[in-house]
């Protein structure tokens, strides 16, 4: 288990501050935020390579935070690798190998066998990332801290060196922290997701949970959810699966959404792929949302195309097939209407 | 004046400014050469006093740089990682003796490890006088020659990006061990590099090393002697076999130069 509790640290100007989370002893922990905030310096802090200001790490339930790195019996990959130029590809994974029978079979089921005999200097920045990963395996830590390690690699290796990592992973019980900017690769590995923004914690969820139902606006807005509204929520309307059905006001429009927001000052969330068009309001539908504007830009990308209406003071985006946009005549100018259904609301 | 002829005034300029230099450094060298060359080489099969003395020099300035190597490895390490309390102030204080003029550096190391001073009767007491004796020329070839040395092996080991050693940590090594096995070897041409400067720079020494120790004679010293006992032709040989001395570092910081940038293209 990987547990830290109001933890702060500083990496020159940049600070992390109270940032407490834990990932789960054999699950698989995955870090997301934009750039600069914190990810790299929070693994270090993690390892023992960055001094912890405030706050306790544990490691396995024990109080590591004054422990040396070395101390702490993890692995750590770097997205830059740091394979140790002076010494060869072989020599690099041997390093702190225990056994060197199973440090060459782990190089090898990564496919950095191949590598052996060249020049640390030689390879490209996706080999290096491979070497630095077997040379971490072979060690046989119980924790691994992984900052972009698939970066660098090419989409078919990223896939193949991701499932054998995984594989890896199972067989061993091992308890992985990983840094990504790559959201098809936290849901699919992670069991746990912490975003982090501005050097804090933003959110701490399973990325299933994390991809629907984001907590803040920004956390939304570093998701990618195209339609971001600020405004007042009101109380709950009535409960419903574990949230609760609330009415947003604001940028002058009303919703209808779900969520578990005591009321207030708040945020209405919407995927643009959850927004349904039509050119006139239909006489009954489910969706509760149904919200009229005129269409202020039509882009298109590849089959899919984004149309964006201007609604209330601001402007809503929606993502329908290129053949919806040609069947329909959604052109600017247009008057359209925009429909919702209350669950893809999410208010935060 | 146009523009094309004002570029090509400060090209020459330029060229004209960077030859006068060359000439003002190379000329009194190679005239040295050519008057004492050959006397030189020839002395060094016969003059004992000269092969004494430059046994000595040699002995002397090993000696001092293999102990600043030893000291002065891990003192840079601590500066260059910024690991030691008031880094400047002790960057600062380890950089002073390179500006101090070196008789008074003498004077100073006279001062601090003369007879007179509690350090030198004790080091009187284990045998060691820096009066007159190849201690005292090896400690004030160290004096004003181990400041090049720490200062460049700084550099060297900043240079070397810490995150190699977070690595190495995390792989199990103990700070020092990180620093044994990686550390230390990337940093290695820049640490011999600063060993040859400051080994140069030793065997050059002559103002601080006169004040303390005329007898037995290093090189330097017995060029003076010479100069003032029997004039500039007897001076000379001697002057000339350490300006061949002075090759041998400047080659080996070629070669390692060379081989540094070898080895930073092919990263």
């Amino acid at each position: 288990m990987i547990s830290l509790d109001r933890v702060g640290a500083r990496a020159g100007q940049f600070t992390l501050r109270d940032i407490t989370f834990s990932i789960p002893t054999h699950a698989w922990g995955i870090i997301l935020g934009p750039v600069g905030s914190g990810k790299t310096t929070l693994l270090e802090a993690i390892a023992g390579i960055r001094h912890v200001m405030s706050g306790r790490i544990a490691l396995r339930g024990i109080d590591v935070t004054a422990s040396a790195p070395e101390e702490r019996r993890i692995g750590m990959v770097y997205q830059h690798a740091y394979l140790f130029p002076h010494l060869s590809v072989d020599e690099n994974i041997a390093y702190a190998a225990q056994d060197a029978s199973a440090a060459r079979d782990t190089a090898a089921r990564l496919g950095a066998d191949m590598l052996a005999s060249r020049p640390v200097s030689s390879l490209s920045g996706g080999e290096r990332q491979v070497v630095a990963l077997a040379r971490a395996l072979a060690a046989r830590p119980d924790i691994l801290l992984l900052d972009e390690p698939f970066a660098a690699l090419d989409p078919r290796r990223r896939t193949s060196i991701r499932a054998e990592l995984r594989q890896i992973h199972r067989e061993r019980g091992m308890t992985i922290l990983q840094v990504t900017h790559d959201f098809i690769e936290a849901g699919t590995l992670g069991d746990v997701a912490v975003v982090l923004s501005d050097g804090c914690v933003a959110q701490v969820d399973p990325p299933d949970v994390l991809f629907r139902k984001p907590a803040t606006a920004s956390v939304a807005d570093f998701l990618g959810f195209e339609n971001v509204f600020s405004g007042q929520i009101a109380r709950a309307v009535r409960p419903a699966d574990g949230a609760r059905v609330l009415e947003f006001s604001g940028c002058g429009i009303g919703l209808v959404g779900v969520g578990e927001h005591p009321g207030g000052p708040g945020h209405a969330v919407i995927r643009s792929a959850d927004v349904v068009l039509a050119r006139d309001t239909p006489a009954a539908s489910s969706a509760r949302n149904v919200l009229a504007g005129r269409i202020v830009s039509v882009s298109n990308h590849g089959a899919l195309a984004r149309v964006t209406l201007e609604v209330g003071t601001s402007t809503l985006a929606a993502t329908v097939t290129e053949a919806a946009v040609q069947e329909m005549g959604f052109v600017v100018g247009v008057l359209a209407v925009a429909m919702i259904k209350a669950t893809a609301v999410h208010l935060c | 004046m146009n523009a094309r002829s004002g570029h090509r005034a400060l090209t020459l300029g330029v060229g004209g400014a960077a030859a006068l230099l060359v000439a003002v450094l190379v000329l009194p060298v190679g005239a040295l050469l050519l008057r004492g060359g050959v006397a030189g080489v020839q002395q060094l099969f016969t003059d004992t006093e000269l092969q004494h003395a430059l046994a000595l020099t040699a002995a002397a300035a090993t000696t001092a740089t293999l102990v600043t190597i030893l000291l002065g490895t891990p003192l840079a390490y601590l500066l260059a990682r910024d690991a030691i309390p008031a880094r400047s102030l002790v960057g600062a204080l380890v950089e002073l003796p390179l500006l101090i003029p070196h008789p008074v550096a003498g004077i100073a190391l006279l001062l601090a490890f003369g007879r007179a001073s509690p350090s030198g009767a004790a080091l009187a007491r284990a045998g060691l006088s820096i009066v007159g004796s190849p201690f005292g020329i090896g400690l004030a070839m160290l004096f004003v020659s181990a400041p090049l040395y720490v200062s460049a092996a700084r550099e060297s080991i900043a240079r070397v990006d810490p995150r190699f050693e977070s690595v190495a940590r995390t792989l199990g090594d103990s700070r020092w061990t990180a620093v044994r096995r990686v550390t230390l070897p990337l940093a290695r041409r820049g640490l011999l590099a600063a060993a040859v400067v400051m080994w140069a720079r030793a065997v050059s020494e002559f103002g601080a090393i006169v004040i303390l120790t005329y007898n037995p004679k290093v090189a330097s010293v017995l060029s003076y002697d010479r100069f003032t006992a029997f004039g500039l032709d007897a001076a000379l040989p001697v002057a000339a076999v350490l300006v061949g001395l002075a090759m041998i570092p400047v080659i080996v910081l070629r070669i390692l130069r060379r081989d540094d940038g070898a080895a930073g293209q092919s990263t």
